[in-house]
């Protein structure tokens, strides 16, 4: 078990850093860390281990964040990182147009369905694929 | 892209729609140019339609001072304080805890309550708290960044002067920037502002009007001189005056959409063939305006009842409209855009201006009377208004010269009344200089303004008028 959520959780990081990357080019990495921060604040009233996500200007790391899964493997890891992206999306969206912001998600996309295929609770509920 | 309407008339006009959202815009201006009033209207009409604005002072000024002053205007209501208008004093934060504390704090206050609008009044007095120029253009740097991450539009307002907008760096980082200025011009104390920048949208460009009334603030947008005279289409249709001789010296009548110059001496009866025209339109249902910078409708109504003329019933049906606009009062910044909107908003079909000399005297600079001019001449074209502008011509035996300013480029065609001499006795004398598209009388004929009207009697071979 705690081998699967090492390996869930590095595969969200990845991504995380994907999305950091992608929209980058839009925003430049001060303002991405600004970004980060915000939905960091915004998500953690409903996610207090959302604050264990360190990030600095070389993008986002989930050390921390992972050694508190670990400890309470009940956590709705799929849906905090699920809310994570999807509010990183929409402010990214407003920020940049929906068009610029079409064109990071299609790279999303492509990420997402290759972690849920692995994922069965990704597969078994849809939820996640449903968000983007 | 999204904007942020200012609600502002005009001024949302000029900037193509509204303010960009999430975008950072300096307000600039000398004490007393309307900075704070300007902000505030925008921000209380944003309240109107549900968006929220921290307003953070920075100088000594206490709330309720400001809601004193607020409460002298319309657009001030204090049912949205506290709620849509939140007040926080910034420099409190920046004089005790330093100037590295001011961007923690804007960031709780945005955190807490989720503004959609953040003000910054003085922001200059901000940059006086910086050690030096690199370490405060960073903080504005990092600010315009962290707020507009936040989704907030941003409002610096700063006591700079002119030379500052091109120098100093926040002006460099800013999306957009108003400069708001006032200068006496004859006897008039104006206000104006420019948009100097604007990132992400296309605005008017060049000095607006702008009057702080109790309503709030009114924005007269330049109008603007066309480069290129504009490529209209001479109508079929004639607009007569019902004058049948002059109207058959027309060929029919004024071209429908076209500028006409009656020009002539004082006492030619300018008025009388421009209020002629406009009843023979109402004659035939068209709605005519005329904008008298000289005569008060009283004095019309009279010269009217002379020659025989029913006014009133046009008045009272909306056929006709006349307008006083003692020339004390004319500025011609703001009549011009009035024009168009009284035009626009009464479906106004036969136009006249008596007279446009009177403009003339109200405008300091000769350039800017011959743009305003142009502009409008354009505009009226435009709309295929049939337009005439009477013009004084001081010099009385003199019939070369339309105007000592030389306005005739914007008249499509010029009617000349003059004094003439002949066998001792001074007679009117009427001819047709220029006619666009028209195969127009090349006579001078004497004309009579009688109880019975006017009436345009025979050649008069011996006027030796344009000599």
């Amino acid at each position: 078990m705690p081998d699967l959520i090492d390996e869930k959780v590095k595969r969200y990081e990845d991504l995380l850093n994907e999305i950091w990357t992608a929209s980058e080019k839009y925003l430049g990495r001060a303002t991405v860390q600004l970004l980060v921060e915000r939905v960091v604040w915004e998500l953690s009233g409903e996610y207090k281990e959302t604050e264990l996500l360190q990030f600095n200007e070389n993008g986002i790391s989930c050390k921390e964040l992972l050694t508190a899964l670990k400890e309470n493997l009940n956590f709705p890891v799929d849906e905090m990182f699920a809310k994570f992206v999807t509010s990183y999306v929409e402010i990214l969206s407003r920020l940049i147009g929906s068009e610029n912001a079409e064109k990071i998600m299609k790279i999303l996309r492509e990420e997402v369905e290759k972690l849920y295929l692995d994922s069965k609770e990704g597969k078994e509920d849809g939820k996640i694929e449903n968000r983007y | 892209m999204e904007r942020l309407k200012t609600g502002i008339k005009n001024l949302d006009r000029i900037l193509g729609g509204g303010i960009p959202l999430y975008s950072l815009n300096i307000v600039s201006g000398a004490p007393g140019s309307g900075k704070t009033i300007f902000v505030q209207n925008i921000v209380f009409n944003s309240a109107r339609n549900g968006l929220k604005s921290l307003y953070l002072t920075t100088i000594s000024e206490s709330q309720f001072k400001m809601v004193r002053h607020l409460q002298e205007f319309k657009f001030f209501t204090d049912e949205l304080l506290g709620d849509k208008f939140i007040y926080a004093d910034l420099g409190d934060v920046a004089r005790k805890q330093g100037p590295d504390k001011i961007l923690g704090y804007l960031t709780d206050m945005v955190k807490k309550y989720k503004p959609n609008i953040v003000v910054i009044d003085s922001f200059k007095a901000i940059r006086d708290l910086f050690p030096d120029e690199k370490t405060f253009k960073a903080f504005v740097f990092d600010l315009a960044a962290a707020l507009s991450i936040w989704e907030v539009t941003v409002f610096l307002i700063g006591e700079y002067e002119e030379r500052e907008l091109t120098v100093l760096s926040e002006f460099a980082i800013a999306d957009g920037i108003f400069h708001l200025y006032g200068q006496e011009e004859k006897k008039f104390q104006k206000r104006y502002l420019r948009i100097l920048k604007m990132r992400g949208t296309p605005f008017e460009q060049g000095e607006h009007l702008f009057e702080i009334t109790r309503t709030g603030i009114k924005v007269y947008p330049r109008i603007k001189p066309a480069v290129e005279e504009l490529q209209y289409e001479v109508k079929a249709e004639k607009k007569g005056f019902g004058i049948k001789d002059l109207d058959e010296m027309l060929n029919g009548g004024l071209p429908e959409g076209t500028i006409t110059i009656i020009s002539g001496g004082t006492g030619t009866g300018k008025t009388t063939f421009a209020l002629k025209f406009l009843l023979e339109g109402a004659e035939r249902g068209e709605k005519g305006l005329l904008l008298s910078f000289e005569e008060p409708l009283a004095q019309l109504k009279s010269n009217a009842y002379f020659l025989g003329w029913e006014m009133d019933r046009y008045l009272k049906n909306g056929l006709l409209d006349i307008k006083f606009i003692s020339p004390i009062e004319l500025d011609v910044d703001k009549h011009a855009f009035e024009i168009m909107d009284m035009i626009e908003k009464d479906r106004v079909e036969r136009f006249v201006i008596d007279s446009i000399s009177s403009f003339e005297s109200s405008v300091s600079d000769i350039q800017k009377y011959k743009d305003y001019l142009w502009a409008i001449a354009q505009e009226l074209k435009r709309r295929h208004i049939t337009t005439i502008f009477t013009v004084l011509n001081e010099d009385l035996f003199s019939p070369l010269v339309i105007t000592k300013t030389q306005i005739s480029f914007i008249a499509d065609n010029i009617i000349v009344l003059r004094y003439v001499e002949s066998d001792s006795n001074i007679k009117k004398a009427i001819g047709i200089l220029k006619a666009r598209g028209i195969n127009h009388s090349r006579d001078l004929r004497e004309y009579e303004i009688t109880p019975n009207g006017i009436s345009i009697l025979g050649k008069l071979d011996k006027a030796n008028m344009l000599r």
